[in-house]
C-alpha cells in the first residue's frame, strides 16, 4: 500500500512519499523516510519488496557518490536515471532481481528539472508527473485533470494535497503522513509533512 | 523412494480415471520411526531408545538400536531418517577422532552438543532428517541432556523424548520427573533405580500405542564408572 | 587504504552486489558469510525444486503473516512426515526514558506439539547487545551467534564497541544474502551505544527498521495492543516499564496458543543489559487474577 508521487514545475520538482514501514498487516514504523539523496540535486524514491528497496537504493546511492569522487563532478539526473535503469535491468535477468519501483527527481543546471518514473521491470519514462502504488490509480487522473506545466510551487503543493486527500478518502489502507521535498536550482528542500485533513 | 503425485483433488489418486498430468518426484528422505529418550540425574545420565526400524507399514528390523556411544561420558540418541542417522553419527565420530588427535583429550558433552549444532545447521538448506538427543556427564560430573531440532537449534534439559512417540513420553516425564503443575509435592532428587524403572515404564506404554515403537528397549546408563548397557524386551507386534 | 577494498572490489568501478550486501562494516571486517558447503548457492538448481517443497521450507509470501505458525499440511496417513522446525512466539521490546525493555515468552512449537516450554528467546550477543528470537529457532541462534563473533572482531579492530545501528545492519546484510531461500527469523537487536538506547527490527525478508516499539511473532498483535495502550503515559519508571512488558507478554500467552511458558524480562541501560526476571505464566495468571478480584 506504499505510495510515491512526483510533480514537475517549470523550475522545480516536488516529490512526496508515505512514511509507513509495514510487515504484512502491521505498521512497524510511521516515520520511515523512503527518499535517498543521490547527490546535491537528485533524490531517489523507492518502494517495493522488503529489503530490496533499501539494498538497491543504497547501492545506487553509493555508486553515484563514488562517481563524483572519481570524476570530480556529479551525474546529471538523466544520467543517474539511465544508470539506475541499466543496473535494475541487469539484475532483472539475474538470479536475484530487485523488486523495486522508483521515482527519480532532480535538477540540472542545463536541462532544468527532471522527473523519471521507473518500475521493477526497469521501464523508464520521463514524465511531468508520476506516481507509484495503488494510490497511482486514483491520483494520476487527478493530475491529468489539474496539472499545468507552468504551475507554481504553491499550486504544486496544493495538487499534491488534492491527491493525498483522495487517497485518504478512497484507499482502504490509511496512510497517516507523507514526507514532501522540493528540488530546484538551490538543491533539495524539506517541506512540511503532509497530513490528510480527512484523517484529523 | 519414488512417490507419485497427481495434481487433482487434494493430490490423491483417483483409481480408474484420468486425473491429469502426473509428476514423478524423487524424495531422498524417508521416516524410519523409533523413539529416543534421555534423562539426567545428579551424577548419571540415561539415554534409551527402542530397537525397531520401520518404514511405512513394514518393519525392516527388530534389532536396530538408536543409541550411539560417542565418548566414555557421552551417548547420542538419533531417530528420524535412518540413512541420515548413520551419516551423521559417522561424521560425529570422525570429528571426535580428529579432536582427540589434535587436542589429546576427549570432547565434553557440552562441546559435542555445540559441534552437533553447527554440523546440523551446515545442512540448513538440505537438512539431516534426524532428531538428536545427547545424554552425558558435564565437566562437573553432573548428568546433562541436550536436545536438538533437525537444523541445529539446541538447549540443555533434564529430560527429553524425541522421535515418533515423543509426544507420548514427554507428558509422562513432565509428570513423573518434572512434577509440572503440581502443588505441595516435594521434589526428591531422581535416583538411578527410579530413573531406569521410569524409562522402562514409559517405553512399555509407548510400545502399546505407537506403531513405530517396539521390539526392544536399549538403555545406556552413563556414570563416572562408564557406560552400562541393558536391553529390555518390548511388544513385537 | 582499507577503504579501497570497499570502494572498488574488482576494479570495474562499481560495487558488486555481493560486496554491497556485506559492504561497509562487514567488508572492513573482512568477514565472510558462513560456508554452507555446496548447498547455499544452487538455489535454482536441482536442490531447490526438490527439497523446499518436500520440507515445507517455502519462503513466506509478502501477504502472509511473517512469523505466524506454519503447520505442515498433513497428508493424513502418509508415512513420510514433514520435517517440522520450531515456530510460534511472542517477543517484545520498547524504548523508554531509562533504556530498553525486552520481554519474551519461552514456548517452542513444532506444528501443534509444544516442543519446549523453556526456550531462551533472548540471545545475549554481548554485555550490551541483546537479540530476540522469533521464527526458526536454529536460524535465530545461529545468525545471532555469528553476529556476536563479528561484533567482537569489530571491537578488537576498532578499540570501541559497535553501535546498535551497525550491529543490526551486519545481521540484516548477512541474512539478506539468503533471501528467498527459506530462512525464517524476526529479531529485535537491542542495546546501548554512544547515541543512547538502540532498537532495531531485522527480519529474514530483508527489513531493518529503527523504532521505539516492536513486537514480533504470532502473538505480537496482542502484545502491541497492551503496550500501545499502556505506553501513553509520559514517563515510565523502570519498574512500571518492566511490569508493562511482562503484562504484554502474559496477555499474549493468554490469547495466543503458540506462546506460553515463562516470561523472560531484560532491561538494557547505560551499563549494558540486566536480566530482570523470569516468571512462570501460570504464576502470573494467578497473581493477575487475584489483583482483579
Amino acid at each position: 500500500m506504499e505510495y510515491l508521487i512526483g510533480i514537475q514545475g517549470k523550475d522545480f520538482v516536488i516529490v512526496a512519499a508515505d512514511n509507513v514501514a509495514a510487515s504484512s498487516i502491521i505498521q512497524m514504523k510511521q516515520d520511515q523516510d523512503k527518499m535517498f539523496k543521490l547527490s546535491d540535486k537528485i533524490l531517489l524514491l523507492c518502494v517495493g519488496e522488503a529489503g530490496d528497496t533499501v539494498q538497491f537504493a543504497e547501492y545506487i546511492q553509493k555508486n553515484i557518490q563514488l562517481y563524483k569522487m572519481r570524476n570530480g563532478y556529479e551525474l546529471s539526473p538523466t544520467a543517474a536515471a539511465n544508470f539506475t535503469r541499466k543496473n535494475l535491468a541487469d539484475y532483472l535477468r539475474s538470479r536475484t532481481p530487485y523488486h523495486v519501483n522508483l521515482l527519480l527527481a532532480g535538477y540540472d543546471a542545463v536541462d532544468g528539472p527532471g522527473l523519471y518514473f521507473m518500475d521493477y521491470l526497469s521501464a523508464l519514462a520521463k514524465a511531468p508527473f508520476a506516481a507509484h502504488g495503488y494510490g497511482a490509480y486514483l491520483t494520476l487522473s487527478i493530475m491529468d485533470r489539474y496539472y499545468r506545466p507552468d504551475l507554481t510551487r504553491d499550486e504544486a503543493v496544493e495538487l499534491l494535497r488534492k491527491c493525498i486527500e483522495e487517497l485518504n478518502k478512497r484507499l482502504i489502507i490509511n496512510l497517516p503522513s507523507f514526507t514532501v521535498r522540493l528540488i530546484d536550482k538551490d538543491g533539495i528542500h524539506d517541506l512540511e509533512k503532509l497530513v490528510p485533513v480527512g484523517a484529523k | 523412494m519414488f512417490a507419485t503425485q497427481i495434481h487433482g483433488d487434494n493430490g490423491k489418486m483417483k483409481e480408474y480415471h484420468y486425473t491429469g498430468p502426473v509428476e514423478h518426484k524423487f524424495s531422498p528422505y524417508s521416516f524410519n520411526g523409533g523413539t529416543v529418550l534421555a534423562v539426567a540425574g545428579e551424577d548419571f545420565a540415561i539415554v534409551a531408545s527402542d530397537t525397531r526400524l520401520s518404514e511405512g507399514y513394514s518393519i525392516h528390523s527388530r534389532d536396530s538400536p538408536k543409541c550411539y556411544k560417542l565418548t566414555d561420558t557421552t551417548v547420542i540418541g538419533c531417530s528420524g531418517f535412518h540413512g541420515d542417522c548413520l551419516t551423521l553419527t559417522k561424521i560425529i565420530d570422525a570429528r571426535l577422532k580428529m579432536y582427540k588427535h589434535s587436542n589429546n583429550k576427549n570432547m565434553t558433552s557440552g562441546a559435542i552438543a555445540a559441534m552437533l549444532s553447527t554440523i546440523l545447521y551446515g545442512r540448513r538448506f538440505f537438512p539431516y532428517y534426524v532428531y538428536n538427543i545427547i545424554g552425558g556427564l558435564d565437566e562437573e560430573g553432573r548428568g546433562a541432556v541436550y536436545s536438538f531440532d533437525p537444523v541445529g537449534s539446541y538447549q540443555r534439559d533434564t529430560y527429553k523424548a524425541g522421535g515418533s512417540a515423543s509426544a507420548m513420553l514427554q507428558p509422562l516425564l513432565d509428570n513423573q520427573i518434572g512434577f509440572k503443575n503440581m502443588e505441595g509435592v516435594q521434589q526428591l532428587p531422581l535416583t538411578q533405580e527410579k530413573a531406569v524403572q521410569l524409562v522402562k515404564d514409559v517405553f512399555i506404554s509407548a510400545a502399546e500405542r505407537d506403531v513405530y515403537t517396539g521390539d526392544a528397549l536399549r538403555i545406556c546408563l552413563i556414570t563416572k564408572e562408564g557406560i552400562k548397557e541393558e536391553t529390555v524386551p518390548l511388544r513385537k507386534d | 587504504m582499507r577503504w579501497r577494498i570497499c570502494f572498488d572490489v574488482n576494479g570495474s568501478g562499481q560495487f558488486f552486489r555481493h560486496s554491497v550486501s556485506k559492504m561497509a562494516l562487514a567488508n572492513v571486517l573482512q568477514s565472510e558469510s558462513v560456508d554452507f558447503s555446496n548447498y547455499g548457492r544452487q538455489r535454482h538448481g536441482f536442490a531447490r525444486g526438490l527439497y523446499e517443497a518436500e520440507l515445507g521450507l517455502e519462503s513466506v509470501g509478502v501477504d502472509n503473516l511473517s512469523f505466524a505458525v506454519r503447520t505442515a499440511c498433513s497428508d493424513g496417513d502418509g508415512p513420510e512426515r514433514k520435517i517440522e522446525f520450531l515456530h510460534g512466539t511472542t517477543t517484545l521490546a520498547f524504548k523508554f526514558q531509562h533504556g530498553v525493555i525486552v520481554a519474551v515468552d519461552s514456548r517452542a512449537t513444532a506444528g501443534s506439539y509444544i516442543a519446549s516450554q523453556t526456550v531462551k528467546k533472548v540471545i545475549e550477543i554481548n554485555p550490551y547487545l541483546l537479540g530476540t528470537m522469533a521464527g526458526g529457532a536454529a536460524d535465530c541462534s545461529f545468525w545471532e551467534r555469528l553476529l556476536a563473533r563479528q561484533c567482537r572482531v569489530y571491537e578488537l579492530r576498532n578499540k570501541e564497541r559497535i553501535s546498535v545501528a551497525a550491529a543490526s545492519k551486519l545481521l540484516a546484510n548477512m541474512v539478506y544474502q539468503y533471501k528467498g531461500m527459506g530462512l525464517s527469523m524476526g529479531t529485535m537487536v537491542c542495546g546501548w551505544d554512544k547515541t543512547g538506547p538502540g532498537l532495531y527490527y531485522v527480519d529474514s525478508e530483508g527489513n531493518r527498521v529503527c523504532g521505539d516499539l516492536f513486537a514480533v511473532g504470532s502473538g505480537s498483535m496482542y502484545a502491541y495492543g497492551v503496550v500501545d495502550s499502556g505506553l501513553k503515559q509520559q514517563s515510565l519508571t523502570v519498574e512500571e516499564a518492566c511490569e508493562l512488558g511482562r503484562r504484554a507478554i502474559y496477555q499474549a500467552t493468554y490469547r495466543d496458543a503458540y506462546s506460553g511458558g515463562q516470561v523472560n524480562l531484560y532491561h538494557v541501560h547505560s551499563d549494558g543489559w540486566t536480566r530482570v526476571s523470569q516468571s512462570d505464566v501460570l504464576m502470573l495468571h494467578q497473581q493477575y487474577q487475584a489483583e482483579k478480584a
